[in-house]
């Protein structure tokens, strides 16, 4: 369980007053436009919160991992498309802040300072689950690279300030030829495509892009050639509970419609049948054991201990709990919720069991770590036991 | 179900598909869009012949009866499940009539039903927790030979669109405790006002609206099945669009799970083509289990109701089983086209339609429970002596 210190409780509430004063009111408008929700940074830049991941050195707010996912599991009660853009923001951070300089990291976390936003680019049309598939490519020139090649599903990418792209510096190498190089908005050869209509997560910005002999700076790449792909695999892994946290306040959102829905139709005296409170027992059962999996994640990372496994199921469990429980609610409430506007939550939650690695791609790095030899010295079913 | 008429079924429903093909694919996404009512494409419905299905002896036509309808249902669904819930509509009207009609009603609205050139409406569901209890229930009051309506009927398919609405409605004062009675009404009775319509989330070629009666004025010759015989006949009334509904899920499902399918066959992720990965086979085969299983209670039931058999219990299975793996098939099938999988528009340089969203929007709309306690076990037990 985790106990929420005084400060982390007034974070939370702040971030609670600022969903229901500037997300709430407007997540539907912006889910039927697909528009991006640009006014939202505006209203964010006075709180810093877009910079609420970036250390305090660097003058953001230095918000430990477990008080973001509860800042972030507010925006998803309120619009996880809005959400996404914070986090997606925050993704892009990570990238920077695991391998970047410190001149690097002054330059990349200067824009959030003032509510701008990042984008994490790795996927590409042959890639998606298969991350090192890609054909994007990277090469030197004196004291620069020439970048070429498209990115797809860009999270942010049509908004982005700065991004972080993904590109092959030594194609023959594979996965270990893979370099990560900052780039800017107004970088030459940057050709951005239009925004993708979505089912779901619509007001979140996604676009694909391409790169036609971009030169890039060399004083931009991260880290060193090749480590691209380890910097996008850790990446990832600090950033997938982000995306719990935003799932569980989706949930907790929908089973709170419900109820309140309940209470509104049914007069106060009437109580719902056992089928009915066992369902919403259900729901409530999986929101708190989907929060609980995300903040021992954090609890881990806090502590400097292993977590890409505790990560992985992080991001699963709560995404199909989203899912599940959103679906279940449309369901319960009937024709009253099978609109737009409260079917946004089915819509998102399903975007979600898909980006930042398909639940598929984390069953697998799951089982894997299940299906390492055992750590138990004597098993209990001993071949040709009786 | 004998084998000629398991022959006639097949024909039908190549038939639907054919009309499918030429008629409802090439403007699904306008469709889709569901600013006006698709009413060239019905009127085609009608003069095809797919509009009398539930009435075989006025329609006559070869593999008609509640399974031949439920035959076209499922293939319309497969490329427009909405126009299939505007055939539902219609159809369980024209069922109602056939089933608890007088003599004169038959005569007079049958025919009609059967060539499609009339359209029908069922209005049932009211906002209150039951029929007759909330401010927006509708009540009917007699007055000398003739009733008076005053109310809503809540969330009614075909709103708009239908000629005439069976309308129930609760009896004031109560002449007995439960009394619901059925009315027939013509769409332009005095006082029957259309609201705009919802923004449904899929489903959004029918028309989706509230009824607002006020003061409207019906003879006795409206009354169907008698002066507070309706809660029997809504019931079975929504029994059988639950099946009718169901149809609509597995031709939706099975659709979505052949568009996965070939979608899989030719992503290639990992170096191979991911239809060979064994967990992408493993969601597939699910959804082919699924869709499969709740078509074989579909049929089924379907087939009771044909009969004029019992079919409560069959039916509240159909529907228990549906409601628990409706969604689930789309939100599986999503998954396996990933990015694409929930693209609402082909993006530039893809070379195949993307159905898998609509269709994610549409199928959550051939689950839902009437009332959140509404859930179809309580029946199922019941029934379990």
């Amino acid at each position: 369980m985790t106990v929420l210190t005084s400060e982390q409780k007034t974070i939370r509430q702040t971030a609670k007053d600022f969903v229901a004063a500037n997300i709430t009111p407007r997540a539907a408008e912006f889910d039927k436009s697909g528009e991006f929700h640009a006014y939202l940074l505006d209203a964010a830049r006075p709180s810093n919160i877009f910079a609420m991941a970036v250390p305090k050195e660097y003058g953001g707010l230095g918000y430990s991992p477990l008080t973001q996912a509860l800042v972030l599991e507010e925006w998803g009660y309120g619009c996880a498309a809005m959400g996404t853009t914070l986090s997606a923001s925050i993704l892009s951070m990570e990238a920077v802040m695991i391998a970047g300089n410190d001149d690097q990291k002054k330059r990349f976390f200067k824009p959030m300072l003032s509510a701008e936003i990042g984008a994490f680019a790795l996927t590409e049309p042959a890639a998606g689950s298969d991350a090192g598939a890609g054909q994007a490519t990277a090469v030197k020139h004196g004291d620069a690279y020439v970048l070429n090649g498209p990115k797809c599903w860009i999270t942010n990418g049509g908004m982005a300030k700065v991004l972080v792209v993904f590109a092959a510096t030594d194609p023959a190498k594979g996965v270990k030829g893979i370099s990560a190089f900052i780039i800017e908005s107004n970088q030459q050869g940057l050709v951005m495509g239009d925004r993708e209509e979505k089912l779901g997560l619509r007001s979140s910005n996604t676009v694909f892009f391409s790169l036609h002999d971009a030169r890039v700076p060399a004083a931009n790449l991260l880290g060193r050639e090749g480590d691209g792909m380890r910097i996008a695999m850790e990446t990832l892994d600090l950033a997938r509970p982000s995306i719990g946290a935003l799932a569980v306040g989706l949930a907790q959102r929908c089973l709170d419609e419900c109820v309140a829905h309940l209470h509104a139709r049914y007069p106060a005296k009437s109580y719902p049948g056992q089928t009915l409170q066992f369902e919403l027992a259900d729901m409530q059962i999986q929101i708190i054991a989907a929060r609980q999996a995300q903040h021992h994640t954090m609890a881990l990372r806090e502590s400097n201990l292993p977590f890409s496994k505790e990560s992985a199921i992080a991001k699963t469990l709560a995404t199909d709990v989203a899912m599940g429980v959103s679906s279940r609610a449309v369901r319960l409430m009937g024709s009253h919720a099978y609109t737009s506007e409260f079917g946004k939550f089915m819509r998102d939650a399903k975007v979600m069991q898909i980006y930042e690695g398909t639940n598929q791609i984390q069953r697998l790095v799951i089982a894997r770590s299940v299906l390492a030899p055992p750590k138990v010295a004597a098993p209990m079913m001993k071949e040709g036991a009786k | 179900m004998n084998d000629s008429m398991a022959v006639k079924n097949l024909a039908l429903a190549q038939r639907a598909r054919e009309f499918t093909d030429e008629f409802i694919e090439p403007i699904v996404a306008e469709l889709d869009r569901g600013l006006v009512f698709p009413k060239s494409l019905i009127g085609q419905l009608g003069s095809g012949g797919f509009l009398g299905l539930v009435l075989p002896e006025q329609a006559g036509i070869d593999g008609s009866g509640f399974v031949g309808h439920l035959e076209f249902v499922r293939a319309i669904s497969a490329s427009c499940p909405a126009i299939a819930s505007i055939v539902n509509g219609h159809a369980l009207f024209a069922y109602a009539i056939d089933h608890w009609g007088g003599a004169e009603q038959k005569t007079r609205y049958l025919p009609g039903l059967a060539k499609g050139e009339t359209l029908g409406a069922v209005a049932i569901q009211e906002t209150g927790p039951t029929l007759g209890l909330g401010a927006d229930a509708l009540f009917a009051t007699r007055q000398g030979d003739k009733f008076l309506l005053n109310g809503t009927k809540a969330f009614v398919r075909n709103a708009g669109a239908a000629d005439n609405y069976l309308v129930f409605a609760t009896m004031q004062p109560a002449e007995e405790s439960n009394g619901l009675t059925a009315f027939i009404v013509a769409a332009g009775a005095v006082g029957l006002s259309v609201a705009p319509r919802l923004d449904t989330m899929g489903l959004k070629a029918c028309p989706v609206a509230h009824l607002t009666f006020k003061n409207v004025i019906v003879p006795e010759t409206a009354v169907m099945g008698g002066v507070n015989c309706g809660s029997v006949i809504a019931t079975q009334l929504l029994s059988v669009a639950s099946v009718a509904e169901a149809a609509q899920t597995v031709g939706i499902a099975r659709a979505a799970m052949a568009h996965a399918a070939n979608y899989a066959k030719h992503r290639v992720q990992f170096r191979h083509p991911i239809a060979g990965l064994q967990a992408v086979q493993t969601m597939l085969a699910r959804i082919a289990t699924d869709a499969h299983m709740g078509w074989l209670g579909v049929l089924q039931a379907a087939q009771l109701i044909e009969d004029d058999a019992p079919f409560e219990r069959e039916a509240a299975m159909v529907k228990a089983f549906i409601g628990r793996v409706g969604s689930n098939m789309l939100i599986e099938a999503v998954q396996v086209e990933g990015g694409m999988g929930i693209s609402e528009v082909v993006p530039k340089g893809i070379p195949f339609s993307l159905p898998l969203a609509r269709m994610f929007r549409d199928i959550a709309g051939t689950t839902l429970l009437d009332a959140p306690d509404d859930f179809p076990d309580q029946l199922i037990a019941a029934c379990i002596a």
